[in-house]
């Protein structure tokens, strides 16, 4: 078919190294040779620093943590979603969403107001001093964190457990022997492969993560490996050898991280969807089930949603922030102020929706052509493209980025993209093409053998194929991997803060600015507004996609 | 199979239209990216600065509708900008860099990436704050002190030492001198001019002293309630927030702070070197100043008066070197590293 020749792995592995290997060369290149010459000291002077060690231990520990608690979250909530009444509120599917739409700077921000000595919880509930002392340590940064990344999570499995619908179950009903027996020795299995991979995801990007750490990790004092590389990238003294050496031993770490999730994903990697009744049932629950499911859902979306949203939004609304929750304290300035025909946080947040949907349909694209010639990474070929376009995932975003600094500086370049809006888009793309890949992988793990023999069999030519049948098919895995995509570049920050060109802000940027000298009611409305707009043009996306699905079945 | 047609329609429509707002917003900012990634190009100003941004943003556009000149302004903390102008090595962008550190400025003078530049007015300019062969010139400057929240508080503090007392157990911070230059630049100079410096720091620490973020970070801790004051508070920040109404008012002890100054230098390969006179003659001018002080700092040009504040001669002050300054600091930020770590 058209995605196995040769000319087709030329092109795409050339695609991927220019975009997304060669910032990699660049920082070995800038750790390693000092004035021309090959210098290993940079590596003594990295291992010297005891504070690598702790803070290397300290990201690994936070990872650990965060996969239970973002386990413990996702994996009953898309066994609620999937499984009992509430399968058919589709809705809910966005609203989940949203935790993992906030900047984190933001999310975290609002939970320290709400938590802190005289923020608004005990502004609300005077008393509660003990709780605050107690969330603000270890337990309540990985609550945070959890809170934040488990929609993550929670798609991949609900993505899984939908698949598995149909034959599978109704086979299980048929000759299994109890529906206890039916879970642990047919479905949880089934899901392996999807989990694992979420969790190596949610791992990384733990190890990856700067916003929450930087705020709420600098109050309790828990320093992580980014927080180290970020600053030595931005105070001073600036030491770019001492990033780049501490971002190549955080890659080697999740390299071998990544190595082990393969070798357990093949082993567990089942065909799920065969083509065969994919039946969805319409539930009565028992009224326990009812409840849990209802209680469960509501608790994590207060904590997810309502706890920080509450402070966001109160924060945007404020009209002198030192009175706090007193009457007449409350006005829409910051809003008026958006949206002002030249605020410059408009400017920034329209420039934010016109990166995020390039970046969008550009990844679909790529990602769709790769995914589709790595299919389930069986050759050497396969495996060595599928590593390369997952490189941006294991890197910290911050280290990914001072690489393409690098690069599209050196002085041997006949032409760079460097300081202009192109750049911002390329750096985006690279950054996120990992996740329209794997989310497209994902779709495509699960389709049986039977399909491609069938296709192979009765269609009419490959472009046919892909057309009628396998594009159909991985549609809404392609169409998550968009969504995701969008969402995530909406709220990227910390490349927009090292690369976007003099006088261009994104969404991010400009909140985040308004936070370091400016306004913070500005800043969190810019914020308001931008989940808000997210939220819409996803529901939009979602119901067309609904629309289509009727239209075809 | 149409309706999967119209589907799609809608879709690709929709995100069309999004990228074409997008487009038009950028189409009057392409062309003048295209320029300024030219190295022929010499229209454009670039310009790096630590801000404030408000004060940045006003310095830009006065200096647009006076000269005509067009600008591209860069703002971040100094370490940011630093950072950037080490990466563009290569292929330099900047122009103008303005610091809010003076060592840093000097490091930038050391290090050989200024050019000199005899501006007008440089003889008005406070002599202390600017380098005396004109690489750069104190074009503004802050006090720190001792920022409080007011509600909180019914006795404001008078010494540094008061804060080691009791009543403030637990409810006071410090910026990061990693992340604050001025943070760091008050330890530099506290520590330099006053022998019982470190023990004073040491009381604070041991009263529980919370050192964390930026200077607005720190500052919002004190306005929204949660501590009661900010050791070495920015007071254009102070004064700015108390003008918008906020509960919180700052004091400089008796046995004097340190005054941070803040500076404006033409980096040594820049493209535009004409415009980039032309915009420090800017900053030193009448016209720049009163944009100065209207964002509350001190102004480097004495004769300007200043905006609803303390003056600079009401401001005790510490003697501080701030040549070669840039080496101590490292040694400094270090020792105070290991106390707090």
């Amino acid at each position: 078919m058209i995605m196995e020749s040769r000319r087709t792995f030329g092109l795409l592995l050339a695609l991927v190294m220019t975009f997304a290997i060669t910032p990699l060369i660049a920082i070995l290149i800038y750790t390693f040779v000092g004035n021309g010459v090959l210098d290993f000291s940079q590596l003594g002077r990295m291992f010297a620093s005891n504070r690598l060690w702790e803070t290397l231990g300290n990201s690994l520990l936070l990872g650990v943590f965060v996969i239970c608690g973002t386990t413990l979250i996702a994996l009953p909530m898309a066994l609620i979603r999937t499984k009992t009444s509430l399968s058919k509120y589709n809705w809910l599917d966005i609203v989940l969403t949203i935790p993992f739409m906030t900047p984190p700077y933001i999310g975290s921000m609002g939970w320290i107001l709400f938590m802190q000595a005289n923020g608004f919880l005990q502004q609300m509930i005077p008393g509660t001093a003990w709780m605050s002392e107690s969330f603000f340590s270890l337990f309540g940064m990985v609550m945070i964190m959890s809170l934040h990344l488990f929609p993550f999570l929670y798609l991949l499995l609900r993505n899984a457990l939908l698949r598995i619908n149909g034959s599978f179950i109704d086979a299980a009903l048929v000759f299994g022997r109890s529906p206890w027996k039916n879970w642990f020795k047919i479905i949880l299995p089934l899901l392996t492969s999807s989990y694992i991979l979420g969790i190596l995801l949610i791992f990384i990007k733990t190890l990856a993560e700067f916003g929450t750490p930087a705020t709420f990790g600098s109050r309790i004092g828990f320093k992580v490996f980014t927080t180290e590389i970020h600053s030595y990238l931005s105070k001073w003294p600036v030491d770019i050898r001492m990033a780049t050496s501490l971002s190549l031993f955080l890659l080697s770490v999740c390299l071998i991280v990544w190595y082990m999730q393969n070798l357990l994903g093949r082993k567990y990697t089942y065909g799920i969807l065969s083509g065969k009744t994919p039946a969805v049932r319409e539930r009565k629950d028992k009224w326990q089930i009812s409840l849990i499911s209802w209680l469960f859902t509501s608790i994590i979306l207060l904590l997810a949603i309502g706890i920080p949203y509450f402070s966001i939004i109160v924060t945007s609304l404020q009209k002198v922030r030192g009175n706090g929750l007193s009457a007449g304290n409350f006005n829409f300035d910051a809003y008026r102020e958006v949206f002002t025909s030249d605020s410059a946080g408009f400017a920034a947040f329209m420039n934010s929706i016109a990166f995020s949907v390039i970046t969008a349909i550009a990844t679909a694209i790529i990602g769709l052509c790769i995914a589709l010639y790595i299919k389930k990474a069986n050759t050497k070929k396969q495996r060595l493209l599928d590593f390369f376009s997952l490189t941006p995932n294991i890197i910290p975003g911050i280290v990914f980025v001072v690489g393409l600094i690098m690069f599209w500086n050196a002085p041997w370049l006949p032409a760079t993209i460097y300081n202009t809006k192109a750049m911002v888009v390329v750096a985006y793309c690279v950054l996120f093409l990992p996740y329209s890949v794997q989310y497209t992988k994902s779709s495509l793990s699960q389709l049986d053998e039977s399909i491609f023999q069938s296709a192979s069999i009765f269609g009419r030519n490959s472009w046919h194929v892909y057309r009628h049948i396998l594009i159909p098919l991985l549609m809404p895995g392609i169409l998550a991997g968009m969504m995701m995509t969008f969402i995530i570049s909406m709220r990227e920050l910390v490349a927009g803060l090292l690369i976007l060109p003099p006088s261009v802000d994104t969404g991010a940027t400009y909140i985040y600015s308004q936070f370091e000298q400016g306004n913070a009611s500005l800043g969190m409305a810019v914020a308001v507004v931008t989940v808000i707009m997210t939220v819409v043009f996803m529901f939009l996306l979602d119901w067309l996609q609904r629309r289509g699905e009727r239209a075809n079945a | 199979m149409i309706k999967n047609r119209i589907k799609m329609m809608a879709v690709a429509g929709a995100a069309l239209t999004f990228v074409l707002t997008g487009c038009s917003g950028e189409q009057s900012k392409k062309g003048s990216e295209q320029a300024s990634a030219k190295p022929k190009e010499e229209q454009i100003l670039t310009v790096y600065s630590a801000g404030p941004d408000g004060l940045a943003e006003n310095l830009e556009k006065a200096f647009e509708e006076k000269t005509g000149k067009k600008i591209e302004m860069f703002g971040g903390t100094t370490g940011k900008i630093l950072s950037r102008l080490e990466a563009e090595k290569n292929n330099p962008v900047a122009d103008v860099v303005v610091l809010a550190s003076a060592a840093s400025m000097d490091g930038l003078k050391e290090s050989d990436q200024l050019q000199a530049y005899k501006a007008e007015n440089a003889d008005k300019i406070n002599a202390d704050w600017s380098d005396k062969d004109g690489y750069y010139y104190g074009y503004s400057a802050s006090a720190l002190g001792i920022a409080y929240n007011t509600k909180n508080v019914k006795d404001a503090p008078k010494k540094w030492s008061d804060l080691a007392k009791p009543e403030w157990k637990d409810k006071m911070n410090m910026p990061d001198p990693s992340l604050s230059g001025s943070a760091l630049d008050f330890i530099f100079g506290y520590t330099g001019a006053d022998k019982t410096a470190w023990k004073t720091i040491e009381s604070w620490k041991k009263n529980g002293l919370q050192v964390n973020g930026a200077n607005k970070e720190a500052l919002e801790s004190v306005i929204t309630g949660n501590k009661d004051a900010t050791i070495s508070g920015v007071d254009y920040m102070a004064y700015k927030a108390k003008a918008d109404g906020e509960p919180v008012e700052i004091v400089y002890p008796e046995s004097g702070t340190v005054v941070s100054p803040r500076s404006v230098g033409i980096v040594k390969e820049a493209k535009n070197v004409e415009d980039a006179k032309a915009y420090v003659d800017f900053l030193l001018s009448d016209e720049g100043q009163k944009l100065v002080t209207d964002a509350y700092l001190l102004p480097g040009n004495q004769d300007i008066p200043v905006n609803n504040r303390v003056a600079l001669k009401d401001i005790p002050q510490l003697e501080v070197d701030w040549k070669g300054a840039e080496q101590k600091q490292i040694d400094i930020l270090t020792k105070f590293n290991d106390m707090f770590q």
